[in-house]
């Protein structure tokens, strides 16, 4: 985990979480410790530090008694690096989610609610009603609308749990269809797309499928055979990637969405310009037609031909 | 502590408070607080003044709550002017998550993954946090649920400001584009609720300037959202988000295209999922006639829109400027 800068209301946050943690842990490792809290050893190491010049307000201005405050064994943390509470004061209890986490996570459980076997479960529910009590305050209503899960995203869910591999149609775009043997490793679900992300027997690689484009699913009984390999990002950029050239207005550039995240952006000013990597040269002539005349391709001159032509093409019906 | 340390970290100063407000039952006094917590009374001991003292203690207040602690206020109300005889304390009650709130370990194991589906956006710290309290409360977990990864896409600026607008109940105010190349108009909106629909967020509320429920899509919010000092009625949001999805819901009912689409192509893949059979081409329904303009010219020949007109119109339209724009060589 990456460890953030952090401010005092953050580090104070932290630290009326800490107790509770430490007090169900028992003993910690700093590492650890550091670890589910999200900091680098050594901001855990000056947190529990902190910790123990904290207490009970001392009577009639006089310093705190020492058992008024919170304290650790200094032993075994200058020793072995372990943490381990001896003394607390108060904050033993948990303190309520804030409405923004209970938020946050309210949301990511509807999602969740849509997957095959998690949102079946009856789980999902019980979390919702729980989550809205623990607050501490009404979180703001943060909705995400029930995609509508068909066969393709149920037998693709079973294929992973079942362990096999799974055969379908397989539809690229600008491209005739091709049947697969896929070993399932993982659903992605981005920007309520579902992509399949397996071990493709015709391929022999790791492939990312989308399951819009999937049709005639079937489950196989060959057990996977290739679950370890590693699988790249969703979106990752791959050698064969071809680089097309835009030019656009600021304003427009977030509208390039999921192409931005692995495009290089040049210029200041009104315009700019964007060297985007794409799968297939021949995919960007519908991305410009999209963007209805805000997203200029600039290079190469052949996707730059093709986005006229296929403009065109599609203007010719209307007369 | 040598002479040095009056000048205590702010975070030892505000958990001191929280463990001396939830220490006591009755609550104390300003002048107690100021007087006996560690952090308020070495600074006063070190020469700040009274003024200084009960400024930090007010700013201490404000961050405590938004970190979700309740610091309760009791005392004579009879003259608002005059807190001096005001007592605080945070009840324990309130302050912990509730006794009787337990996690099963499968329980656990969902909440694991509904917290991953924010990535690197601003949501995520909220949600790992929140799931860091409950699994403070020392449970087991599951195994972990493999298989998927879920996210949710938060790009735009505007979806941290709502928030805290709904949460606070608050009027904001933003420049927002209609659609295409309109220009932008001030709108003035009661925020309800967030809603993501179709892989875009939403914002739901009342549209002070048009006195309407409306809803509008973040990515078309062209300035920075302004948080007014103007609050409403919090009683209005309860049921908006269902409200909201309800609306969008009847909306794609009511607003069918006819399309006349090529077989075999990416047009009749990614349209007949959504659409239903017609006498000539397919019905597909849709919310806004701009969104699926811009997905109609993608099809280029693929589709035709044969009604109704206005979509059919933005879909010609979008492919006479793409057309305009590539016919010649770069200039």
């Amino acid at each position: 985990m990456s460890a953030r800068p952090l401010l005092a209301t953050d580090r104070a946050s932290l630290m009326l979480q800490l107790v509770p943690y430490l007090i169900s842990r028992g003993e910690v490792s700093v590492a650890d410790a550091a670890e589910d809290f999200e900091v680098t050893p050594e901001q855990m190491r000056a947190m529990v530090e902190k910790l123990t010049v904290i207490g009970l307000p001392g009577d009639g201005g006089f310093w705190q008694m020492a058992n008024d405050l919170f304290d650790i064994d200094w032993d075994l943390l200058d020793e072995q690096d372990h943490i381990s509470l001896t003394n607390a004061v108060g904050l033993e209890r948990t303190p309520r989610l804030t409405a923004r986490e209970a938020a946050a996570l309210l949301a990511g459980l509807q999602l969740a609610a849509s997957l095959p076997g998690v949102g079946d479960s009856g789980v999902v529910q019980g979390l919702l009603a729980k989550l809205a009590r623990g607050a501490s305050s009404a979180p703001a209503d943060v909705i995400v609308a029930p995609s509508a899960v068909d066969e393709v995203r149920t037998t693709v869910s079973d294929a992973i749990r079942a362990g096999v591999a799974v055969s379908f149609t397989y539809q690229a775009p600008d491209a005739a269809p091709t049947t697969r043997t896929v070993d399932p490793v993982k659903v992605h679900i981005a920007d309520g797309q579902w992509y399949l992300q397996g071990w493709c027997h015709l391929r022999e690689a790791i492939r990312t499928f989308h399951l819009d484009r999937v049709s005639s699913v079937a489950l196989t009984d060959i057990p996977i055979a290739h679950a370890g390999e590693p699988v790249p990002g969703l979106f990752a950029s791959a050698e064969s990637d071809a680089v097309v050239e835009v030019r656009c207005r600021a304003d427009v550039l977030p509208l390039l969405g999921d192409y931005l995240d692995r495009a290089s952006v040049s210029g200041s000013g009104e315009y700019r310009s964007a060297a985007l990597r794409v799968a297939d040269e021949r995919s960007i002539k519908r991305v410009a037609a999209r963007l209805g005349g805000d997203v200029e391709i600039t290079a190469p001159a052949a996707a730059r031909a093709s986005a006229a032509s296929w403009a065109e093409a599609g203007l010719a019906q209307y007369r | 502590m040598n002479g040095d340390s009056h000048r205590s970290a702010p975070e030892e100063r505000l958990v001191n408070l929280v463990v001396a407000l939830l220490a006591t039952e009755q609550g104390l006094t300003k002048d107690t607080i100021l007087t006996s917590v560690a952090g308020y009374r070495e600074q006063g001991a070190g020469g700040a003044s009274k003024d200084a003292l009960e400024k930090m203690f007010e700013r201490d207040k404000e961050n405590l709550r938004a970190l979700g602690v309740p610091i309760e206020t009791i005392g004579d109300f009879a003259d608002p002017d005059d807190l001096r005889e005001a007592r605080y304390r945070v009840p324990t009650a309130e302050y912990s998550l509730p006794v009787d709130i337990d996690f099963s370990p499968a329980e656990i194991a969902v909440l694991n993954l509904a917290s991953g589906v924010w990535g690197e956006s601003s949501m995520s710290a909220d949600a790992r946090s929140g799931l860091r309290k409950i699994r403070a409360l020392g449970i087991d977990v599951d195994a972990p649920i493999i298989g998927y990864a879920p996210r949710i896409s938060l790009r735009e600026p505007s979806f941290t400001p709502l928030q805290r607008a709904i949460e606070q109940a608050r009027v904001v105010e933003f420049d927002y584009i209609k659609g295409g190349s309109d220009a932008a108009h001030r709108r003035r909106l009661q925020p309800f609720a967030l809603l993501e629909y179709e892989g875009r967020w939403h914002v739901y509320g009342f549209d002070v300037s048009l006195g309407a429920e409306r809803t509008f899509l973040l990515t078309r919010i062209s300035s920075d959202v302004t948080v007014t000092r103007t609050s409403f009625d919090a009683a209005l949001r309860e049921g908006a988000g269902e409200k909201a999805l309800a609306g969008l819901t009847a909306v794609a009912e009511r607003q069918r295209a006819l399309l006349e689409v090529e077989p075999g192509t990416e047009a009749a893949l990614r349209l007949h999922r959504r659409g239903i059979p017609a006498e000539q081409g397919i019905h597909v329904p849709y919310v806004d006639a701009h969104i699926f303009a811009d997905e109609l010219a993608s099809y280029g020949p693929e589709v035709r829109v044969v009604a109704p007109t206005d979509l059919r119109d933005l879909v010609i339209d979008r492919l006479e400027r793409t057309r305009a724009l590539h016919e010649k060589a770069v200039a």
